[in-house]
């Protein structure tokens, strides 16, 4: 008994820290989300005020088309590259490297350097295509309402996939050998390996995966704040996008905490999800 | 035994005398800023902010500036934070349009002490920083655009660039006779931050009669007629392909580019632009109109510019207030400004006389101020939106102006 409360003595510091980081800040925007910019309880109104701007259900299907696209390509191109990567081939440890690259590149650096290769005038994107012939016009990639949201996923999924691949390559890396040997035994060939060795051995890790980047594509504002603003028109305007540019941009920090709050609903039911699963992972691997 | 207890009395005064004394020695550590002065200026500032620090700390040795360069990028959260933070600088460079709404939020003092000879002061400058009959802001430095253009593409189209154009009919005739080869005309921009296209469109609409919001900021005027019309002026130089293809990812720093690279023929832009093209493209020969007028209307622009405030929170307000008298003097003022000085007197400095910044002189009178709202931020972004959507094709001028115009209206 005695030593339990000394226990709880020593965990107080952190959770003081914790406390103050984490639980004041969220109550906080509770808070805000009901009064207004002078502290009076206005009850739901922010709430109706953000949910009635226009902007707010085109944030709402880019964010899904954004957060699925991503997730999508982030993954498929990730677990190739980790099943790529794990093969035995010269030069396999500069090519492990050299696939890191994107990910390394801290984000506002990658964005600003695709702007300007994207930019329709003097993007060297449009030049690689235009000088060939491969395109008659150079394409706005940035301005055209079609390309500019599968332009930003791409650049998303460019920076992402590596962290997967690197993930499901200590997954692969971690499967005993006895698994390879005996399905070669049986006759499988490689594409067989894959399926039936590596994929169920690695589902674990790419669950988990897949709900951390799910979490981080609901939280990205850096590429696209960075390259469009939101714009043009909206068309790659995301909700974490519209928060920060209702509270620093607007300053109606009151109608960014509704939002914040509706937001905070959605993510917080994939934590959940998140936690569950991991959990459920640590559990079966005992 | 009264010997004693005087001696005791004596131990005790001596003691607290000791104490008040330590006291104030820590009284005196807490206000080791008293003769520091914390300027908050941005980078193009530098030099010219650090030349005038040294020659009055010269003259006040008592006083020390302090100067914390900023960027542009990002400023206005930056100087909003420190200033609702209640730890902010002594003086901080802002633009004219900011200094409203930090009054109307009690985040500044009232300079009417400070700034005393204002009959030598542009007009416009201090209207733009006076809120409820009090003057909020020291302005130092006052700008409008004009239109720069390329003599050589004039000649090239048969045109005679001593003559630019006057009339919007005349000025779209000469865009469209540059645009070819490869060319384009005229820049617009429908990129970047919101006010590269408030600067570059609004003074067309101010033109036509129009405006986006009433001046006393009740009436919402964004789809008149007047407005619908310079709105399609300015956004039919991109649908009828004589600005880039570009333009929708342009702010104005990528239409000088466009402009040093020779692929622009005319932009819009103050003359803070006309050193790096020289620099850049010594080639160009470059020409400045005033902004093209509708037939028998003047022309506009707005004035753009910087002020210096003093935070409410500022830690030595008194010798920033000595700074500031010091900074608004003719000398000091004709130094400080990268464009125009805010006083008169200073115009006539010798840095001033270029020839080519003669039309942006008079450009001056026609200058401006930005509508005053406290929700102009998210205004101006739904007038953006409703330009972009124009511009992306997903709507006709009047449609876009509409739902602008009901956006607007759930602000004002």
């Amino acid at each position: 008994m005695h030593r339990k409360s000394t226990g709880y003595l020593f965990v107080l510091p952190a959770l003081l820290v914790l406390g103050m980081l984490i639980a004041y800040p969220v109550a906080y925007t509770g808070l805000l989300s009901v009064t207004d910019n002078q502290g009076n309880l206005v009850g739901l109104d922010n709430f109706r005020a953000i949910l009635g701007a226009r902007a707010t259900p085109t944030a709402f299907f880019n964010t899904l088309w954004w957060v699925v696209g991503s997730i999508v390509f982030q993954v498929v191109l990730g677990v190739l590259t980790a099943i790529l990567l794990n093969q035995k081939f010269r030069g396999r440890a500069i090519v492990r490297s050299v696939t890191l690259i994107p990910w390394v590149v801290p984000g506002i650096v990658a964005a600003t350097t695709w702007a300007w290769m994207l930019h329709t005038e003097f993007g060297i994107i449009n030049y690689m295509l235009t000088a060939p012939g491969v395109l008659e016009e150079p394409v706005g990639w940035l301005t055209n309402g079609s390309t500019v949201l599968p332009v930003m996923i791409a650049i998303n999924v460019w920076k992402m996939f590596p962290f997967v691949a690197i993930m499901v390559l200590a997954g692969l890396q971690s499967i005993s050998n006895d698994l390879y040997e005996a399905a070669r035994i049986d006759g499988a060939s490689f594409w067989e390996e894959v399926w039936y060795v590596m994929l169920p051995q690695v589902r674990p890790v790419i669950v988990a995966v897949t709900l951390l980047l799910v979490i981080w594509a609901l939280n990205h504002i850096t590429i696209i704040y960075a390259i469009t603003r939101g714009g043009p028109a909206n068309r790659t305007l995301i909700t974490p996008i519209q928060i920060f540019r209702t509270a620093f941009e607007s300053v109606q920090f009151n109608q960014a905490a509704a939002l914040s709050v509706m937001f905070f609903a959605v993510a917080i039911t994939v934590v959940f999800f998140y936690i569950r699963t991991t959990a459920g992972n640590a559990g079966a691997s005992k | 035994m009264f010997a004693f207890r005087e001696e005791v009395m004596r131990v005790f005064k001596t003691a607290a005398i000791l104490g008040l004394t330590v006291s104030g020695l820590a009284l005196s550590a807490g206000w080791a800023n008293a003769g520091e002065v914390t300027w908050w200026t941005p980078n193009f500032n530098e030099a010219r902010a650090r030349e005038l620090a040294e020659k009055f700390q010269a003259a006040n040795p008592d006083i020390t500036i302090n100067l914390e360069i900023t960027t542009t990028d990002g400023l206005p959260q930056r100087i909003l934070t420190a200033l609702r933070s209640g730890s902010a600088p002594d003086i901080i460079d802002v633009q004219h349009g900011w200094v409203n709404g930090y009054a109307q939020n009690d985040l500044v003092v009232p300079l009417d002490d400070v700034v005393t000879e204002r009959e030598d002061y542009v007009p416009a400058a201090l209207n733009y920083v006076t809120w409820n009959d009090q003057l909020w802001a020291l302005p130092y430095r006052i700008e409008t655009h004009a239109i720069i253009y390329n003599k050589g593409d004039f000649v090239a189209a048969g045109l005679d660039p001593a003559n630019p154009p006057q009339t919007w009919e005349e000025f779209i005739a000469a865009a469209e006779a540059m645009t070819k080869d490869g060319k384009s005309g005229f820049a617009v921009t429908g990129g970047g931050e919101v006010g590269n296209t408030i600067f570059r469109s609004l003074p067309f609409i101010w033109m036509a009669g129009g405006a986006i919001i009433s001046d006393d900021g009740t009436e919402v005027l964004v789809n008149s007629p007047e407005t619908v019309r310079a709105v399609q002026f300015y956004t039919d130089f991109y649908k009828n392909g004589i600005s880039p293809s570009s333009t929708l990812e342009n702010d104005g720093t990528a239409n000088r580019r466009l402009f040093i690279a020779e692929t622009v023929s005319m932009y819009q832009s103050g003359q803070f632009d006309i050193n790096s093209i020289r620099q850049e493209n010594p080639d160009i020969d470059v020409g400045v109109m005033t902004i093209p007028h509708p037939e028998g209307a003047d022309t506009a622009a707005i004035l753009g510019g910087w002020s210096l405030v003093l935070p409410t929170d500022a830690k030595n307000p008194e010798d920033a207030k000595k700074f500031l008298a010091f900074l608004g003097e003719t000398e000091s003022q004709a130094v400080l400004t990268d464009t125009f000085p805010a006083r008169v007197s200073a115009m006539s400095a010798e840095r001033f006389n270029d020839p080519i910044l003669e039309v942006f002189k008079e450009m001056l009178p026609y200058g401006r101020p930005v509508p005053s709202h406290p929700n102009w931020v998210q205004i101006s972004q739904a007038y953006f939106d409703g330009i972009q959507r124009i511009l992306l094709g997903d709507e006709d001028v009047q449609t876009a102006m509409d739902g602008v115009a009901a956006d607007i209206e759930a602000l004002l």
